[in-house]
């Protein structure tokens, strides 16, 4: 009986003590990021605490504005440090889950809606309009890109294609189904008006040339998953959310890893270069209870005074 | 108050002094590391080979098993060894879950510049000078952890797992056999942890976490199991003997996956995850 009392004990005891532990350590808030390229440094620049989004998806610099297509907050944001945190298109509009977005040269944001398909525009002089809908055939729209001739590429995850959208709301197929791209999640052109196109469900990087052919430039499934792309500089930047990566491509060059993510801050997603060619990522830390952050990737400043 | 604050202030000197401590400890046998090719490649051999690794306690786990001197000999350590498996199987998802939720990474990757989130912001964490084993995989590793190729797992070294699953077996057959049990914990420690601190993969705290969730819960499942479910276990341990050549061609799978870390156990575990995404949820 004695020896049933002090066993009973001794489980509660154990039990007491790892419950302490795990609630003390505050062991679900930890989260890490490994610089494999030591040249740069890591700083959160923003978290829920900071700036009051829900959970950002893509994010875009553009004339020292940060831009947030917030799939957790259901809205497009706006955000400086004089003016803070400002929603331009909320749920009202009829946002479901905004997902990618671009910005052209006259401050007209574009963006896109994997719940809500459609390809959605809030204007320089501050109307929120829907360019092109699930009626014309725009059913979940993930990655977009601005074409040189003015008009956007959407890609969309169901019906595994590229549409190009004009401004006026015509929607024509600029990469049908035999071009085999199964979810186009990110898109971006480079300097010299090829498009590469992230397919985050087949795991491969895709650059489409100008005349139209299909390059499969990235393709390894069992290590690599192109989430969102950005170009800068003549430098792909690409983040991975089955990796929890950040890497740099350079045509011709090996694929890079900048740094690795961990624990809550392991879902990274968009990724942006400001002027200065800092990097920014949305991190997705809980999108149903709109938990996220951003993080700043910068050089070293040694390496800013070398250049 | 005052108590409060002292007592605060010793739990914190208390953990400094035991960071330092667990820090001195692992660079000391890691010490041992990238000196000569042939000792890290002998160390990395029993490290990494299944059969090196851990047949040994898959022998003793058979030894055990069938060197009962009397047929109620024979049925208790069968209840115990049984007991022990159970407590083994729970060890490991214990220490799973707990490294998937604790992100200490491993002490090769600590070498490397990281920043750990602290409230509102990212701070960044000392390094470990470990040193690198001179072996093949060991060198290999290092290069692809330079070139940024570092693995999710990697991410989180906190308890360690094999020193989780094999104190839990060998403390099962120590249970069931002194001798047996003491050269099974005397390879986990000597050979197999001992080689995971050489290559820098695990601090002693983590071994020392692992083992403490082995012997709390072998201690308990021990105790729950035979004083509660006693007449199953006789009646499992007793369709041992009555059915013997099928219960050793499964003890022999058995000490088979002891000896592969359950490897082929958790294939299978991960080929049933994917048929159930793939046919139940309908993902192609």
């Amino acid at each position: 009986m004695k020896r049933s009392n002090s066993m009973r004990l001794i489980s509660t005891w154990i039990i007491a003590c790892a419950l302490v532990f795990l609630t003390s350590c505050k062991v679900q808030k930890e989260g890490l990021v490994v610089m494999t390229d030591e040249s740069y440094k890591a700083v959160l620049f923003a978290n829920n605490n900071k700036i009051k989004f829900g959970s950002p998806d893509g994010i875009v610099w553009h004339k020292g504005k940060l831009y947030f297509a917030d799939e957790g907050g259901v809205a497009l944001e706006s955000w400086t440090k004089q003016d803070g945190l400002k929603t331009l298109i909320d749920s009202r509009f009829g946002t479901e889950s905004p997902e990618d977005l671009v910005i052209d040269s006259q401050d007209n944001i574009f963006f896109t809606d994997d719940d809500a398909g459609g390809l959605w525009e809030f204007t320089a002089n501050g109307t929120p309009r829907l360019v092109a809908g699930k009626d014309k055939g725009l059913i979940s729209t993930e990655g977009i890109a601005l074409a040189p001739d003015g008009s956007l590429l959407v890609g969309d995850g169901e019906q595994h294609e590229v549409f190009r959208v004009t401004r006026d709301g015509q929607v024509s197929e600029f990469l049908g189904k035999e071009y085999g791209i199964t979810k186009p999640e990110s898109m971006v052109f480079d300097d010299r008006g090829n498009l590469y196109i992230a397919d985050n469900e087949d795991d491969v990087l895709y650059l489409l040339d100008g005349e139209k052919k299909l390059h499969r430039v990235v393709d390894r499934k069992d290590s690599f998953s192109p989430e969102t792309i950005f170009y800068a500089k003549g430098s792909l930047y690409i983040t991975d959310s089955h990796n929890n990566k950040l890497y740099v491509y350079t045509p011709n060059e090996e694929l890079k890893t900048i740094a690795a993510f961990g624990g809550q801050l392991k879902n990274v997603q968009g990724v942006t270069l400001d002027d200065q060619g800092n990097i920014y990522l949305s991190i997705q830390t809980d999108l149903k209870r709109k938990v996220g952050a951003i993080i700043e990737i910068s050089k070293e400043n040694s390496e800013i005074a070398k250049k | 108050m005052v108590s409060a604050v002292v007592l605060s202030s010793i739990l914190a000197s208390l953990i400094t002094t035991l960071a330092d401590l667990n820090d001195r400890l692992l660079l000391g046998i890691n010490g041992l590391a990238g000196r000569s090719w042939l000792f890290d490649s002998t160390v990395a051999f029993f490290r990494d080979n299944d059969l090196a690794k851990a047949g040994v306690i898959g022998c003793c786990f058979l030894a055990a098993w069938y060197g009962g001197k009397t047929t109620n000999g024979t049925t208790t350590r069968r209840k115990i060894l049984i007991v022990g498996l159970i407590a083994a199987v729970c060890v490991i998802a214990t220490t799973k879950v707990l490294s998937h939720t604790i992100f200490l990474p491993r002490p090769e990757i600590q070498s490397r510049k990281i920043y750990r989130l602290e409230g509102d912001q990212l701070v960044e964490m000392k390094r470990m000078p470990v040193r690198v084993p001179l072996d093949e995989t060991s060198q290999k590793e290092y290069r692809a952890l330079v070139n940024g190729d570092v693995e999710t797992n990697d991410l989180g070294s906190f308890p360690s797992d094999h020193a989780g699953f094999f104190i839990a077996i060998s403390l099962g057959i120590w249970l069931a056999s002194r001798r047996l049990g003491l050269i099974a914990l005397g390879w986990t420690i000597l050979v197999i942890l001992m080689g995971k601190m050489i290559g820098a993969q695990h601090t002693p705290l983590d071994i020392a976490a692992g083992a403490g969730v082995a012997i709390a819960e072998v201690t308990i499942i021990q105790y729950a199991l035979r004083k509660r479910f006693s007449s199953w276990l006789d009646k499992l341990a007793g369709l041992t003997l009555s059915y013997s050549a099928l219960s050793s061609a499964l003890v022999f799978a058995v000490a088979f996956e002891v000896s592969s870390t359950m490897i082929h156990v958790r294939a299978f575990l991960g080929l049933l995850a994917a048929m159930r995404r793939h046919v139940l949820l309908g993902m192609s």
